[in-house]
């Protein structure tokens, strides 16, 4: 066991200094695609959270009975396993939310920071630890999309969970699907400028 | 590790190919145990969304919902090829509930022959029906399932007709559910599937595109045509439901507007014309094909519950 | 450096000259004679095109004399409304009122051209049906750029045009083989035992034999080629193209043919947009950007333009 992390900073490293999303640049896919409002964009965030909670625990449960050898097989082998009790689940009770993911829930299983998270952390590290490092990185997965389908769809549509918050559209081209490489663009430029700026101050009073 | 080097090599294979398994194993099950759980919930779910989409068409929802009295009837049709020789079969349902007929009519829309059928056939056709209707027709003719058309009556008197159809949109196949009343004026058509571009065409499921199509005539949809002018904000208005119009000022104005043209999605007018033309041709074949099968039935004195 | 540039430019100018004389031996194919009709098509959305042989007299044909009706409907008979000669020698147009459904096969009866009326049926070809389906996956659907897949390791290879063609090009082989063996798994085991819910686990499950086998077989064969391609190998599992791919085939149903045909559009697609996106990154790294934009927002931004760029092949069709 080599984390010295409480359970608060494993939490809190998830969603802002190792965010998979803006700081990463990890899982860009769902990101781009599924981001054009809060709603798609907490679907998909609460389907990867799932996911990523579940492998987590499960492999470290079984950490010690996975062969070195066959470690990242096994990794796959779990979370497709989960991915497919999600998209089983989501087909059956929600169809119309698996209708608007489409594709994108069963591509999941693709997704790095699934996998980054289960071959840095659970691999080594108590249960409880795992999951709540699991929980850390799916919340800070699950922001990231809520951000950007707040940002496209308040710009985009003028609402907000479908209710109007402008009367007009400011700027349509948000909500067209190939904005979102210029959404996630300039969201991530706007983050470096914050910490720019926020180092340079830093260093200016020390 | 402590033991000799091949000796372990042979132990690491063997407990690879053992954890492999056991892990694929406990995978499976719990794949399995979900398919298992989660199966009938969807079979479920798809059949009620199905019917939701149907009652919404005809105008039925939660508060308004659909009367005891209201029945659908399918009616199946079926290419019948005997050597090339064409004609047409269509499944009505008989007079009493488990039974069925097969009317088939020749190209021109004269009446052949009938066959009875002991077999109650379901809203959706599926293969084992198909099969039904092969071994009714005999083993020289062969019967292809082309499409089906749900009856709508109520109290015995006929009040709608749900066509389903696919057409070609700008990129792939559009999927529909249409519902006529029965003066075949169109009550209103819902988009199934589609992938036309989001933000453009795929605009065509919105209210203010199709509920353009609500309350036209069958006669008017033949000359309809698709407009590239801006459409009215009065009409877009009482079309979607927005701007607090009462049900009275909004019926005026779509009064007003019954016989524009169908105003063209922005940046998908290629969009907007496949629906239009789709629509159209639906209605066309439904129309020619209802009206030749009344007539059949009235002539020939066809025992079915459809008569009335 | 001079002859890296050389091959990157070959290997387009291959790639093209491959797609174009597919094409061109599609367009050319001879069709079967079948009586006075040589040649059926369908041109404009009202219109079929038939070409005739020298023994009919097109100015004879009259509407009236023909009739066609879509395969599902031949209680449905239209006339065209027009019949005139074409502007290539011995065409006849045959233009209806309505737009035709072309995704169904027609069926035209042409009496009075020769001693028995004439029946022949009109489709889309199927090679041309092929070819779009390769197309669509290139430009139309390009995965990349339309589909926003793939994008991990689109953004971390289009640096260099060197590395961006060797992905491509590995990316290319390993969607080959992993496609064609999930189709055999597909059509010969999960649909026949009703294991579709399956799907996921048995397609990633294939790509990572395809990669292993492929990384060990390269070992073995030719280490020089190994170790100029082999890094690309394990980002090849990482990139969801590679699973998206088999779960579109088997959403649709494709065929064999089918599967290759999308499997090749989807990696020649994926090397395509690496490769334009390296050279522009490698002028961008040249241009004075702003500090924040700096590295991967600006690619972002770029590939948003891109995405613009292909949003224009939307709706094209060539067959």
């Amino acid at each position: 066991m080599s984390n010295t992390l409480s359970k608060k900073e494993l939490i809190a490293r998830g969603i802002l200094s190792q965010n998979p999303i803006f700081k990463l640049a990890l899982s860009m896919c769902p990101a781009v695609g599924m981001s054009t409002t809060v709603v798609t964009g907490l679907m998909l965030g609460s389907a990867v959270f799932f996911v990523q909670v579940f492998s987590s625990l499960t492999i470290s449960l079984i950490k010690n009975f996975i062969h070195p050898r066959i470690r990242i097989p096994t990794y796959t082998l779990v979370i497709a396993t989960w991915v497919t009790v999600i998209d089983l689940v989501l087909a059956a009770y929600f169809p119309a939310a698996y209708a608007q993911m489409g594709i994108f829930i069963k591509l999941i299983v693709a997704f790095a920071i699934i996998t980054m998270r289960l071959e840095m952390f659970a691999c080594k590290e108590s249960v409880s630890d795992s999951v709540v490092d699991g929980a850390g990185m799916g919340l800070g997965f699950l922001i990231g999309m809520v951000c950007l389908g707040f940002v496209r769809e308040l710009i985009g549509n003028g609402t907000v969970l479908g209710y109007e918050i402008f009367s007009f559209k400011p700027f349509m081209f948000f909500i067209l699907p190939c904005a979102g490489f210029f959404v996630v663009g300039l969201m991530m430029a706007f983050f470096n400028w914050i910490e720019a700026r926020y180092r340079a101050r830093m260093e200016r009073k020390s | 590790m402590p033991e000799t080097k091949p000796k372990s090599a042979k132990r690491d294979i063997l407990s690879i190919v053992f954890r492999l398994t056991l892990t694929c194993l406990v995978a499976g099950l719990i794949m399995g145990t979900a398919f298992l759980l989660t199966h009938d919930a969807k079979e479920r779910n798809e059949i009620q969304r199905n019917e939701k989409v149907m009652y919404s068409l005809l105008g039925y929802n939660e508060q308004n919902p659909a009367p005891q009295s209201m029945k659908m009837y399918p009616i199946h049709r079926y290419i019948l090829d005997e050597n090339q020789n064409l004609s047409v079969g269509y499944v009505i349902p008989a007079m009493d509930e488990n039974s069925a007929l097969l009317v088939v009519l020749d190209l021109e829309g004269n009446f052949v022959k009938q066959y009875p059928i002991a077999h109650k056939f379901g809203l959706q056709n599926n293969n084992n029906e198909d099969l039904v209707v092969q071994n009714t027709v005999g083993a020289s003719i062969l019967a292809r399932f082309a499409d089906t058309i749900l009856v709508v009556t109520d109290n015995g008197k006929r009040t709608a007709y749900i066509l389903d159809g696919k057409y070609p949109g700008f990129k792939t196949l559009i999927h529909i559910k249409m519902a006529l009343n029965d003066k075949f004026d169109v009550l209103g058509f819902e988009v199934l599937e589609h992938e036309e571009d989001p933000g453009l065409g795929a605009e065509i499921t919105q209210p203010y595109f199709k509920n353009q199509f609500n309350n036209r005539p069958a006669e008017k949809m033949k000359t309809l045509e698709v407009t590239k002018d801006p459409m009215p904000d009065d009409y877009r208005n009482a079309l979607t439901g927005k701007g607090n119009l009462s049900n009275e000022q909004k019926g005026q104005i779509l009064a007003q507007h019954k016989d524009d043209p169908i105003y063209a999605l922005t940046g998908a007018t290629i969009s907007s014309r496949s629906v239009l033309n789709g629509n159209k041709a639906m209605v066309k074949k439904f129309v020619y094909r209802i009206e030749m099968l009344d007539k059949v039935i009235q002539s020939q004195n066809i025992q079915t519950v459809l008569k009335n | 450096m001079m002859n890296k540039k050389f091959r990157d430019i070959l290997i387009v100018v291959a790639a093209a000259f491959v797609i174009f004389a597919v094409v061109a031996v599609i367009m050319l194919w001879p069709a079967k004679s079948d009586g006075p009709i040589l040649k059926q098509s369908f041109e404009n959305a009202d219109e079929i095109v038939l070409t005739v042989d020298d023994s009919v007299a097109i100015g004879n044909i009259i509407p009236n004399d023909v009739s066609v009706f879509e395969q599902d409907d031949p209680d449905i008979q239209m006339h065209p409304v027009q019949v005139y000669a074409g502007k290539q020698k011995n065409t006849v147009v045959l233009k209806f009122q309505d737009p035709l459904n072309q995704a169904h096969p027609h069926i035209v009866n042409i009496e009075g051209i020769a001693k028995d009326p004439v029946s022949l049926t009109v489709e889309r070809s199927y090679w041309g049906y092929l070819v779009s389906i390769l197309i669509s996956a290139l430009l139309i659907n390009n995965y990349v750029f339309t589909k926003y897949l793939g994008l991990c390791v689109f953004f971390g290879t289009s640096r260099r045009k060197s590395t961006a063609t060797g992905m491509g090009i590995v990316f290319t082989i390993v969607m080959l083989v992993s496609a064609i063996l999930s189709w055999l798994f597909y059509k010969f085991i999960l649909v026949p035992f009703h294991l579709d819910f399956l799907q996921v686990v048995v397609f990633i499950g294939l790509v990572s034999l395809t990669v292993q086998a492929v990384d060990t077989i390269l070992r073995k064969v030719n280490p020089i080629l190994f170790k100029s391609f082999g890094v690309f190998l394990v980002l090849v599992i990482a990139n969801c193209i590679i699973i998206a791919v088999p779960l579109d085939m088997a959403s649709n149903h494709y065929n064999l043919a089918e599967t290759i045909m999308l499997a090749l559009g989807a990696g020649g697609g994926f090397l395509l947009a690496l490769y334009l996106m390296s050279n522009v990154r490698e002028r961008i790294e040249l241009a004075p950007i702003p500090e924040s934009f700096k590295g991967l927002p600006i690619a972002f931004m770029t590939a948003g333009q891109f995405a613009l760029a292909f949003l224009g092949f939307s709706g094209l069709q060539i067959f």
